[in-house]
């Protein structure tokens, strides 16, 4: 979009604003606003991070894995988060910020990555219900940014939705051939979903006021948090109970009358700890990502020249 | 031509598992790269040839269980780590990237000159595998020669890197080319065109100019292969068998 | 960025007579790679046909509204532009008194 010459600062930010609030698209080399360019960039940035951190806790089970074909798939999925970070670093750095820089950033702890990938993987069976819910909670998020007004993340989450639904396919077919499976199968299933309901129900975050809530105003994203998770809570539910789990949560119910789901209040400050690195995981995730990265230093240099900042 | 005698039948049996195991069990050590490859796009290309290798050995272990009889999951993950018959190149670990990437060159462009060979097979299960392997063995090929070239040419480290883990293995690529129970039998048959040792010499002719175009200081003496070269496997298989097999092994029976 | 590494933009082919469209980007130092990482992000599903990959700094981008979206009515440029609807249905009534059946139906 572009602006007539004669206008102030102030002016071109109220019609921007008012471009994106009207459902307006954005395009990398547009004007825009300072506070604009770092809301998505800290969105985008997140998202990407969280992709490269995700592949960490399912990385482990990929020799693992206890069949050609999962194995191929497992890989597969893998290699595709890989690719998610690749694809969503690529949209991060377009709006000014270097990958390198990126990394050296989620490595010191200064940005974040979201809650589900602080967390352990302890058997087949976390594999199993990681790729179905925690994949169908993130795709609930990623379809509603498909119309974000900032087009090339728009652009780029189409394209990851396509590719997340086969992951979920995946992940659903591990958990269904363990519950038709032994007693000890089905056990182990039921403990995954016991451990993960919880960083589940915190994924989305806690309910934001919409009138605050400057990625909703803003149109980055579509959808506040909370209906997010009623919208997940819609598809899943019935679908973990139709296996014969049960979701550790008493308090889960349909309300009506409300027409929303109520359940247990998640557990804001565990979600505050985890996302600020005090989750099970996150320094050993960090320090293993720190560790390959200087082990690697040398190829980079070697392929692609040093880079000016410290890698 | 389908296989006449009981000793044609094993000896296939042999080359088949040897063809897998070496997919099989390359395609394991590089899948640990996926995720933390030294760039994020040569990230998705290492863990696409990693699936391919084991998409090849699943393929061959399907042939394999046509004739045998059993499961091709069975054949993969049932054996103790004594069993498998991967050449010696695959008994160590990723280690590093140069170490990796070294491994790959040399056993790339040896399976290049295994399949060009069993493309004539006179079995023709095997011929037409062979055939659909090759297709995708071409990007392989692409893909590690130009790597082979970046990091010979990347600087002096680089260079360095991979100088030494060309060495390191040199000797263990051999074992590609090691002696196979019933090759005799498989040559008189047609089932394998040409021998082991042919297809070796073929091999360094191709590999030794190579290193000598990108001005690599030669390799040492490329001595045949020792008798015990896919039969003898050390700790670091042993770790990896054990790895591969957990999950399978917790619940005998089940299904995945 | 890396001194030698540079950014690729990648088009790809559903089908075949496809047109070309966008996919998204790549980093590379240079073509070989960056043909090798196009085809990994964009067909290594067997999604495409076909890939074209151009280094983005040879993209010249035009998106100056004045030249694309000029203010002066353009509509006799585009078939939407020409309404005959109205004028047909006169001109078949008319000519429907001699007994002529219509040559087409006009989609509208």
């Amino acid at each position: 979009m572009r602006y007539p010459v004669a206008v102030n600062e102030t002016e071109r930010a109220e019609a921007f604003y008012a471009h994106v609030a009207g459902g307006g698209k954005v395009e990398p080399d547009d004007w825009m606003p300072d506070d604009y360019r770092a809301a998505v960039l800290k969105f985008v940035e997140m998202h990407a991070n969280s992709e490269l951190m995700g592949v960490l806790p399912e990385r482990e089970w990929i020799l693992r894995a206890p069949t050609l074909r999962r194995k191929l798939a497992l890989t597969s999925k893998v290699q595709d988060e890989v690719g998610h970070a690749q694809l969503l670093y690529r949209v991060a750095e377009d709006l000014g910020k270097s990958r390198e820089q990126m990394l050296t950033d989620l490595l010191a702890g200064k940005t974040k990555f979201h809650n589900v990938f602080h967390y352990p993987t302890r058997s087949w069976a976390d594999v199993g219900i990681i790729a179905w819910l925690v994949d169908a909670a993130a795709i609930v998020s990623q379809q509603a940014l498909r119309d974000s007004s900032y087009a090339p993340y728009a652009r780029t989450m189409k394209k990851i939705c396509w590719e997340e639904s086969v992951h979920i396919m995946h992940g659903r077919d591990v958990v269904l051939t363990m519950m038709n499976g032994t007693d000890a199968q089905r056990a182990l299933v039921q403990d995954a979903l016991d451990r993960w309901w919880g960083p589940l129900m915190q994924m989305h975050g806690p309910p934001t006021k919409p009138e605050t809530d400057r990625d909703l105003i803003w149109k980055i994203k579509a959808k506040g948090n909370e209906q997010l998770r009623q919208e997940f809570l819609s598809i899943y539910v019935p679908r973990i109970r139709e296996l014969g789990l049960v979701i550790p949560d008493p308090a889960l119910a349909y309300d009506e009358a409300a027409g929303r789901w109520s359940y247990t209040e998640p557990d804001w400050d565990e979600l505050r700890s985890v996302v600020t690195g005090h989750g099970p995981m996150s320094q050993e995730r960090l320090e293993f990502r720190r560790t390959h990265r200087a082990q690697t230093q040398w190829v980079r240099d070697a392929i692609i020249g040093p880079v000016g900042a410290a890698a | 031509m389908t296989v006449q005698d009981a000793a044609s039948q094993t000896a296939l049996a042999e080359l088949l598992l040897a063809m897998a195991d070496d997919e099989f069990v390359l395609g394991f050590w590089d899948s640990e790269w996926t995720g933390i490859a030294p760039i994020l796009e040569e990230d998705v290309a290492m863990s696409s040839v990693s699936q391919d290798e084991i998409g090849h050995a699943k393929a061959l272990y399907e042939l394999l269980a046509s004739l045998s009889g059993e499961a091709a999951d069975e054949i993969a993950f049932g054996r103790a780590p004594g069993a498998y018959r991967h050449a010696a190149l695959m008994n160590h670990p990723r280690t590093d990237w140069a170490f990796s990437i070294a491994r790959r060159y040399l056993y790339e462009t040896a399976d290049a000159v295994r399949l060009e060979s069993l493309a004539g097979s006179s079995h023709e299960p095997l011929a037409n595998l062979v055939r659909k392997m090759r297709r995708e063995e071409t990007y392989h090929l692409l893909h590690f020669d130009l790597w082979l070239r970046r990091l010979t040419e990347g600087g002096p480290e680089s260079r360095d890197r991979l100088i030494g883990a060309l060495r390191d293995l040199w000797t263990d690529a051999q074992a590609v080319f090691a002696p196979l129970d019933g090759e005799e039998a498989l040559v008189a048959g047609g089932i394998m065109p040409d021998r082991l040792e042919t297809l070796r010499r073929r091999w360094l002719d191709r590999v030794v100019p190579r290193f000598a175009e990108l001005g690599l200081p030669p390799m040492p003496a490329a001595p045949a292969p020792a008798p015990d070269g896919r039969r003898s496997h050390g700790p670091d298989f042993e770790w990896l068998h054990g790895e591969f097999t957990m999950v399978a092994a917790s619940e005998a029976g089940a299904s995945w | 960025m890396g001194a030698k590494d540079k950014v690729w933009e990648v088009f790809r082919q559903e089908a075949e007579g496809d047109p070309m469209i966008h996919g998204g980007s790549v980093r590379a130092p240079d073509e070989e790679l960056a043909t090798h990482y196009a085809r990994e992000f964009y067909g290594r599903r067997q999604e495409s046909e076909r890939l074209w990959i151009v280094p983005r700094d040879t993209i010249i981008e035009l998106d100056d509204p004045d030249l694309l979206k000029p203010p002066f009515d353009r509509s006799f440029k585009r078939p939407g532009g020409f309404l005959i609807k109205h004028k047909l249905e006169a001109a078949r009534i008319r000519a429907g008194a001699t007994g002529a059946e219509p040559i087409e139906e006009l989609g509208e």
